[in-house]
């Protein structure tokens, strides 16, 4: 359908950056965003010319009818069909046509186009997972611009809802269905993703970013995402930890604050030391070593991934889900180099020395290869 | 009743001693009563109406469910219990009668037969249950058994109660690179299933080892369906090889719903004893039957139910 | 003496207040205007301790950070104001506290159909109100009022914060449930059977068909509630799987089963508000009431239409695209009689003689109020625009106009209405003024607020909104509108404890309140205030409420009083 709304849209697309929606809407970055903003737009016209005419007449009632008590009303007829219907009839029209707008502009929504590009989406509390079917997995949503994105949902847990904003779309996470949801970027640019559905404790921190790239920028990095780790020098395998980190950040923080989970800053110290102490009591110490639980620290970090609920730290619940499957082993042995270099990161993650940029690591290790070839 | 008797004796004669004191006649008494009554009925059936669906939603998503369950339900006890109920309820109707043309004595008898008819129908209900339990089929997640299994349902150190988490394959399984993304999320419809269940991720753990084994379905079928060739009855039901996944579920909804309709039964019962106490005290007359008239009524809703749930669960 | 009691007039004898004294002559009382009292006194009281924790959340809110509550206690928070709202104190309200009070005086009678079970059913809404309790001492919960499953039944060791008081809190719902039931069914067969002759239906006054629509969704929707919260409780207990996934459940066979009763469960709580408005316009423009007959039918249209839309609450769950269509289609009709109930205020007010009371300030407030949550309505029954709206704070604002902003302003304007007959006391007019002015522009301040909120996509249930979670541009916006969100809710806090204030107060230094102070024409204003214990020595003479022209201002009492009256008593 082309709507003066969506013609508007075409021509802001060709001017660059996504054009803000009417009435404190968010900015229009999909095919689908302009048209329910024209619905919006309309229906909030109707709203107010509704409610304008009805506060109005309040008002101008209330001034004018305001007696002292004990004045009788003037009066009026106590009924009037003719214009009780026509109340009725008009209200009626106006909502039958907002209902068929409305329901135009959810089937477009709903339908999605045929040989759209699919990305699979992986729901857990609380983060995202996005799988791309070159086989990389990242946490933080990449779609080509222009191109129409089917997102294929499935929840491990408990209810969520993938809501984006900008693209007006939102669709909950249902677990034992799959649900899919899909969409057409128009804009390059970096937009949020929340969870909208309540889903426990983090909730409000269940939210990642949609980055939308022109489509050579997107083949590049999603086959990047799906090889980094391979290219990555083995005695530096913590430059990746950072960009690991972000699906773990939502629990753990790295400053020695507490969250969810224990905090990471001296967590490695602590395993080594064998000080940490589990909720049933027993000390790490005690577990660690030949034919015990736990082999080495390392392999303590190891199954603490991939069998959180084996044991636990004192102090916290087994909030934790297990990521058997979607880290790889060579993923995890990264997060251990990580947690063993904490001090080369900052607070947040970023690297004190520029060097340890992930993506500068693997730049020159791309230079290196392409140099031996 | 007891305010109203005290309050008005001195100044009205003509009140009888049963008509409260916001009420012009006993007409109008009745009248309201009976159609509280009549709501109240309402809200019942409306209670159950919410099991119904509940129970249509379920037979028609997975039909195999009430297909291999109901063999497992004793048809000739609940055929004894529709017939215990429709003649109490016939008593029951009797004593109204009874009430409205003040034969004291029948009144008593036939409340007395009505009460026995309800716990006649609680006592075969309860051999029923237990017989149930004894095979191992609880209402709840302990029952959630799969074929082939040790029997250890009700061994909570082992099993019971330790949730399974469900798992997604795609995500669980490292995703095979070569296949394309269409196919990925088949496999991925198809493991799921439409209830979502992954019967691997009821395995628990312990000590690295898995504590279940899950025997593949022919394996299973060919033991287990050699070992009981020649026997008439139906087998255990966990070792029954056409025991679709899920069978659970089609016992927690006979629970849920005999479960309730027995505790609308236990109910009548203390409502029956009620009027008897009161019939023996000689409350009741052709002027004065409400509250027989309205537990008539609530017994039989209670009947009316059980007809419905009988073939429901037990025939078709 | 006649058969109904003592005589009438509160000066010749006793009132329902002084009939009897001591703790349990309330406590086992049939008196529906004492019960009525009781439930007034519990709800308010309920009322309090949700709007602390809706200040709690807004304090959290103000700035970013978890700087109040940490994200574990905002959830129990939130899931605590929502409950307590909804089930304490929105859903018996107006019917049970207003209405026991009120209706069986405006019908004429004596008292309701079945005393008792009147009584009964306070004490269900007591026992439910201690299960809350319970929930809260044993451990408190974060499921949200909605107890979405499969969250809500999640282990306690598993991923979530507080779980314990979930079989409490199902349970104490439960039992809320049935003292709902039982309040409407004592309705429905009071207006049907204790009418007094003249009162037919089409005499009653409005707020007595609001009741009775609402008596009736009472009925027919509360039994599903009923049945889901004890599925859910044993689902939680012993793992049934009916709405386990895990277990070959559905979830959203839940939520289905949770909206069949809980957006009926919406017009348990506006319609009676609704009644309410129709009566305070009237009386307090001195004018009959527009369109009467359209006012009750559009009453009885919302009863029967609000049990076909639940869908809309689940346009984003994943049911088919086609249902989503029909209950939108659905959606709109229910917008139609409330507009007509608009217009037919409008239209009353048009040439009457109106007194800016304080009860008429509420009765505009929730003109003004509602129109803005009913005409948003309209933003969220459209599918395209409600994908993007739903479970963000359009939807969060949305529902608080309709709820506390209609509802429960409603119900604040009856209460002051019904005051003096309640009490038998007046109340600082001036003080009344400024209360209601504070509560409304602290109302909209903290509300209008949200709509904006939501549309720029903000969630709800969210415990922060910090830059490092949301990005520095929109935590410039969100914050901005937050901030000014949680101020007007203090406004507003102080509005109700400035009211709080001067009711208390009226108790104990009011004005003796005249027999009609504003000028009513429905039966309770025929009876002393307050009403003596049988309400009427006699069957009262039913006419039509809405004609005021036989009432006259009497300067010496304060009030109005019949002509008639005057002239046969000769003061």
């Amino acid at each position: 359908m082309m709507t003066p709304a969506s013609f508007i849209s075409m021509l802001a697309l060709a001017a660059g950056s996504p054009p803000m929606g009417p009435f404190g809407m968010p900015e229009q970055a999909s095919t689908i965003a302009a048209e329910i903003d024209f619905v919006y737009q309309v229906i909030t016209w109707v709203c107010i010319f509704f409610f304008v005419l009805i506060v109005f007449l309040i008002v101008v009632f209330v001034i004018k009818y305001s007696k002292p008590p004990g004045t009788k009303a003037e009066g009026t007829a106590t009924h009037n069909t003719p214009l009780e219907v026509a109340w009725t009839v008009i209200p009626l029209i106006l909502v039958i046509g907002i209902f068929y707008v409305g329901m135009k502009g959810y089937i477009n929504m709903r339908n999605a186009p045929l040989g759209a590009y699919e990305i699979n989406v992986i729901a857990r509390q609380w983060s995202w997972q996005f799988n791309y079917p070159n086989g990389a997995t990242i946490s933080e949503l990449k779609v080509p611009r222009g191109r129409d994105i089917k997102l294929i949902m499935s929840s491990q847990d408990v209810l969520h809802s993938l809501f984006i904003p900008s693209f007006r779309v939102k669709q909950d996470v249902v677990p034992g269905r799959l649900v899919t949801l899909w969409f057409n970027a128009t804009h390059e640019g970096e937009y949020d993703l929340y969870c909208a559905e309540y889903c426990g404790q983090q909730h409000s921190t269940m939210l990642t970013k949609v980055l939308v790239l022109e489509e050579d920028e997107f083949a590049r990095q999603i086959e990047e995402d799906r090889v980094f780790m391979d290219m990555l020098p083995p005695d530096r395998l913590y430059v990746a930890g950072p960009r690991l980190y972000a699906r773990c950040k939502s629990c753990h923080s790295l400053d020695g604050s507490t969250m969810t989970g224990p905090t990471w800053k001296g967590l490695w110290e602590k395993t080594v030391s064998g000080e940490t102490v589990f909720t049933d009591g027993t000390t790490l110490k005690d577990l660690i070593g030949e034919g015990k639980m736990f082999m080495n620290p390392e392999d303590y970090i190891m199954q603490s991934i991939a069998n959180p609920q084996q044991k636990i730290v004192m102090n916290f619940t087994g909030a934790m889900p297990t990521f058997q499957g979607m880290l790889s082993p060579l993923e995890v042995m990264a997060l251990t180099d990580f947690m063993k270099n904490l001090d080369k990161f900052d607070e947040k993650g970023v690297p004190k020395d520029p060097e340890d940029e992930l993506q500068r690591v693997i730049d020159k290790a791309k230079e290196a290869e392409e140099s031996s070839n | 009743m007891p305010e109203a008797q005290t309050h008005d004796k001195e100044h009205d004669h003509d009140r009888p001693w049963f008509l409260g004191h916001h009420w012009e006649n006993p007409q109008q008494q009745f009248e309201a009563g009976k159609l509280g009554m009549w709501l109240f009925l309402a809200t019942e059936v409306l209670l159950f109406g919410g099991l119904f669906v509940g129970y249509s939603v379920w037979r028609g998503n997975h039909p195999e469910l009430f297909q291999f369950g109901s063999k497992y339900l004793n048809t000739a006890m609940g055929a004894t219990n529709t017939v215990v109920l429709i003649c109490s309820s016939l008593t029951m109707a009797w004593a109204v009668t009874a009430a409205q043309q003040n034969k004291q004595k029948l009144l008593k008898i036939m409340l007395t037969l009505t009460l026995a008819g309800a716990v006649t129908f609680l006592v075969i209900k309860y051999f029923e249950y237990t017989h149930k339990f004894n095979e191992g089929i609880y209402p709840g997640i302990s029952f959630y058994q799969q074929p082939g299994e040790k029997s250890h349902y009700w061994d909570k150190s082992m099993v019971a109660f330790a949730r399974p988490t469900w798992t997604i394959p795609v995500a669980n399984v490292a995703p095979d690179l070569t296949m394309p993304m269409s196919e990925m999320s088949t496999v991925a419809a198809a493991a799921t299933g439409p209830a979502g269940f992954n019967a691997a991720a009821l395995e628990t753990v312990e000590g690295g080892e898995a504590l279940i084994h899950t025997p593949t379905p022919e394996e299973a079928t060919h033991a287990i369906a050699l070992e009981h060739a020649d026997v008439d009855q139906p087998m255990h039901h966990l070792q029954d090889p056409l025991r679709p996944r899920d069978a659970h579920m089609f016992f927690n909804i006979y629970f849920m719903m005999t479960g309730l309709h027995g505790i609308h039964v236990l109910l009548g019962i203390f409502l029956m004893g009620w009027l008897l106490y009161r019939a023996n005290k000689g409350h009741f007359s052709d002027k004065y039957f409400t509250p027989i008239d309205l537990g008539g009524l609530y017994w039989h809703v209670v009947d009316l139910i059980w007809i419905f749930l009988f073939p429901l669960f037990y025939l078709i | 003496m006649s058969i109904y009691g003592d005589s009438t007039k509160a000066s010749s004898g006793t009132n329902y207040l002084t009939h009897t004294r001591g703790f349990l002559s309330w406590a086992l009382t049939l008196d529906h205007k004492r019960i009525g009292v009781m439930y007034l006194v519990s709800v308010l009281t309920a009322f309090f301790f949700a709007g602390m924790a809706a200040m709690a959340l807004r304090l959290e809110l103000i700035a970013p950070g978890e700087w109040f509550l940490s994200q574990d206690n905002y959830n129990q928070m939130f899931t605590v104001h929502g409950a307590l709202m909804v089930f304490l104190v929105l859903i018996p309200a107006v019917p049970a506290a207003m209405g026991n009070f009120v209706l069986p005086i405006m019908l004429g009678a004596k008292d309701v159909a079945f005393p008792r079970l009147n009584l009964f059913s306070y004490w269900l809404w007591v026992t439910g109100a201690l299960f809350f309790v319970l929930a809260l001492l044993t451990g408190g919960l974060d499921t949200g009022w909605t107890f979405y499953t499969p969250y809500s039944i999640e282990g306690d060791d598993h991923m979530s914060g507080a779980m314990g008081g979930v079989i409490p809190a199902l349970t104490g719902a439960f039992v809320l449930g049935f003292s709902s039931i039982f309040t409407g069914l004592n309705f429905i067969v009071t207006i049907h059977r204790l009418r007094p002759p003249g009162m037919t239906w089409f005499r009653m006054p409005l707020f007595l068909w609001a009741i009775y629509a609402t008596a009736i969704i009472q009925v027919m929707a509360t039994p599903i509630l009923g049945i889901t919260l004890a599925l859910l409780i044993v689902e939680r207990a012993f793992g049934i799987g009916i709405f386990n996934p895990a277990l070959g459940g559905d979830p959203v066979l839940y939520q289905h089963f949770f909206w069949f009763y809980s957006h009926p469960a919406v017009y348990i709580m506006i319609l009676p508000g609704m009644g309410i408005i129709s009566e305070l316009i009237s009386v307090h423009s001195h004018k009959h009431i527009f369109g009467y007959r359209f006012i009750a039918f559009s009453s009885v249209a919302i009863a029967i239409f609000g049990f076909l839309v639940w869908g809309h609450h689940m346009f984003t769950s994943g049911q088919s695209p086609l249902m989503n269509i029909m209950f939108s289609a659905i959606t709109f009709s229910v917008s139609i009689p409330s507009a007509i109930k608009v217009f037919n205020w409008l239209a009353t007010l048009y040439k009457g003689s109106i007194s800016l009371n304080t009860p008429m300030l509420y009765a505009l407030s929730f003109l003004f109020i509602f129109t803005i949550g009913g005409l948003t309505g309209l933003h969220l029954g459209t599918l395209a625009t409600d994908i993007h709206l739903h479970d963000t704070y359009f939807v969060v604002a949305h529902f608080h106009y309709v709820m506390m902003g209609s509802a429960m302003i409603a119900m604040f304007g009856g209460l002051h209405h019904w005051w003096p007959k309640i009490t038998g006391r007046m109340y600082n007019e001036t003080l009344g003024r400024i209360a209601c002015g504070l509560v409304f522009f602290g109302f909209n301040a903290t509300f209008f607020t949200q709509f904006i909120l939501g549309s720029k996509g903000m969630p709800r249930r969210y415990a922060d909104y910090s830059a490092e979670l949301m990005g520095a541009e929109n935590f410039e916006i969100f914050h901005f509108w937050h901030f000014w969100s949680t101020i007007g809710s203090f406004v507003m806090a102080l509005g109700f404890f400035l009211m709080l204030g001067y009711l208390v107060h009226s108790m104990f230094k009011g004005r003796q309140a005249p027999d009609n102070p504003w000028g009513g024409g429905s039966l309770e204003w025929q009876c002393s205030s307050p009403p003596p214990h049988d309400n009427f020595s006699e069957p009262p003479t039913v006419g039509d409420c809405y004609d005021y022209s036989m009432l006259e201002w009497d300067e010496k009492i304060q009030g109005y009083h019949r002509r008639e009256e005057a002239a046969t008593s000769g003061e």
